[in-house]
């Protein structure tokens, strides 16, 4: 009896520890990768404003959200990665210059690459390339519940752009919301 | 077994009238049965929607504190209900209260799963959804398996199915780990060895191969479902002679391999296009003939189940195959005049191996 009730406890303590753990390395992770990650800014393609921020979570579209990939590549499929590489530019813009299936080997010291899943790919048979949509795990932002208005208030006419984190293995993380250059809602790590 | 008690609710009076049976036989056969029922009852019913019910007011209550809580305490929040949960279905294990323990159990793999929302949400995390569900089914599975509950591993087979359906609707490929998932948590029923857990193993994985259909070379593959269906009824038919432990599963297997069967041939006849006449009516043949065999199988065996499933297969058949050729080359009075023929033809078939059957015993 004695033995059974050690077990009991044993095993609880067991599925406790272990699914904390699993939902601690969650939020480890993605701290590493907020705070230790390079920052990138992103413009955010602008939509009707008056549906931006409509629901408690903002759809976030991006110039690097569609991709070509050139002639000969190795075709896309729905779901498989993509690595897009970005350069920054003399403005201090991030603009999209290659991208493909396979990880570059090397990037200068001016450029980071992004991993993505392909959503939906199509050929340009004209061409001979691939064009796809990517997500990139960077599309969604949250909002506190009733505070859509207020933001979008805020954003109005201006020009609204996102604060990336990229990890060395190309892994991305939303940070915040820039409008107008101002950082706006950049949340903090805990 | 409800159905069961009032079935003796009739036949023991009418058995002790008879005179085949005493007062006191009768008495003991009631007793018997009702020590032995394992009937759902309403109590656990009630703990585990009441888990379910308190798991989502424990998320409602992070999500609308949102603002005032600063992350670490929405984090320690959800930590400690996980906590609680399970630390109270301990408590109800030790004072002799197992359904209601196993409520408690499934209401922490709900905060589980709750967490991992609420995590990705708090991060804007957007990554790839399926992942998400994978990891909630695999810590169901591990609730399960550890604290030996039933509920929870339901839950991880439940969540496997979502997870592969999730991925195969994202891809449009098949999505082969999920016999993976399937099999993990298969063989965790079948060492608790609880039957209800196999038959639910049973349905997801039949739906998961009918899916093969839509998605093997290009969405044409019914033809590989229609196979595996075959197979798996001809295996059921001969579990018996196989293995005496496994020969209560023959039933079941039937049932299901000719339900797979069923619903690729339903899909060559219908969802296909450019079916050729001629191949639809071989094919009408074969369905009509699977689901009448199907009827004959239930009928022998006297599994209502089976029964059941001819009929409905039998009424989709016709009425697909109605609105199929409402306006065709064949028209629909001639097809019912074909198709009735056929089942005329094979009922004297039956029949005369019935009776042939009859004088040889």
């Amino acid at each position: 009896m004695m033995s059974e009730r050690r077990n009991l406890w044993l095993g609880i303590a067991v599925v406790v520890a272990g699914q904390i753990g699993v939902l601690g390395w969650m939020v480890w992770d993605r701290v590493h990768l907020l705070s230790s990650g390079r920052e990138i800014v992103l413009e955010v393609v602008p939509v009707d404003p008056r549906s931006l921020f409509r629901g408690d979570y903002v759809i976030l579209n991006y110039d690097i959200s569609r991709v070509e990939t050139p002639r000969g590549k190795k075709r896309l499929h729905r779901g498989s990665l993509i690595f897009s590489t970005l350069q920054k530019t003399k403005d201090g813009k991030w603009k999209l210059t290659a991208a493909g299936p396979e990880r570059p080997e090397s990037v200068g010291p001016d450029q980071v690459v992004l991993k993505g899943r392909v959503r939906f790919a199509s050929r340009v048979a004209r061409r001979g390339s691939n064009v796809a949509t990517v997500n990139y795990g960077i599309e969604s932002f949250f909002i506190p519940e009733g505070t859509g208005r207020e933001l979008e208030k805020l954003v109005g006419q201006k020009k609204l752009a996102a604060l990336i984190a990229v990890d060395e293995s190309g892994n991305a993380a939303l940070k915040g919301l820039i409008v107008d250059g101002e950082r706006v809602y950049e949340e903090p790590l805990f | 077994m409800r159905s069961y008690r009032s079935r003796l609710d009739n036949d023991l009076p009418r058995w002790r009238e008879a005179g085949w049976l005493t007062a006191e036989g009768e008495a003991s056969i009631r007793k018997d049965v009702a020590s032995h029922s394992r009937s759902l009852e309403l109590a656990p019913a009630l703990a585990i929607i009441g888990a379910v019910l308190i798991g989502f007011a424990a998320m409602s209550f992070i999500a609308a504190n949102w603002d005032e809580m600063s992350r670490l305490a929405r984090l320690a929040l959800i930590f400690a209900s996980l906590g609680t949960a399970y630390g109270i279905a301990g408590i109800l294990f030790e004072r002799g209260y197992p359904a209601f323990a196993h409520a408690a159990i499934l209401a922490g793999v709900a905060l589980f799963g709750a967490g991992i929302m609420l995590i990705a949400q708090m991060f804007h995390m957007d990554g790839h959804p399926p992942d998400a569900v994978l990891t909630w089914a695999l810590g169901a599975l591990g609730a399960g398996v550890v604290l030996g509950s039933n509920p929870a591993l339901a839950l991880a087979m439940l969540l496997m199915g979502l997870w592969s359906g999730w991925e195969m609707v994202e891809s449009g490929v098949v999505h082969w780990p999920f016999l993976l998932g399937w099999g993990a948590v298969t063989a965790a029923f079948l060492w608790r060895w609880w039957v209800p857990g196999l038959q639910f193993a049973a349905v997801v994985l039949s739906i998961w191969i009918i899916c093969l259909g839509y998605l093997l070379f290009d969405g044409h593959g019914h033809g590989v479902v229609v196979g595996v269906g075959l197979l798996v009824g001809a295996a059921g038919l001969a579990l018996p002679s196989l293995s005496e432990r496994w020969s209560a599963f023959s039933t079941p297997a039937v049932a299901y391999g000719m339900t797979i069967a069923f619903a690729g041939l339903f899909a060559l006849q219908f969802v296909e296009e450019n079916v050729p006449l001629f191949g639809l009516i071989l094919l009408a043949i074969a369905t009509l003939t699977l689901v009448l065999a199907g009827i004959g199988f239930g009928l022998r065996t006297s599994s209502s189940a089976a029964l059941w499933l001819g009929y409905g297969g039998f009424s989709l058949e016709v009425l697909a195959l109605y609105f199929k050729t409402v306006g065709t080359l064949l028209g629909s009075s001639l097809f019912f005049f074909a198709a009735g023929f056929i089942v005329i033809a094979l009922a004297a078939v039956a029949y005369r191996l019935h009776a042939r059957m009859e004088a040889q015993s």
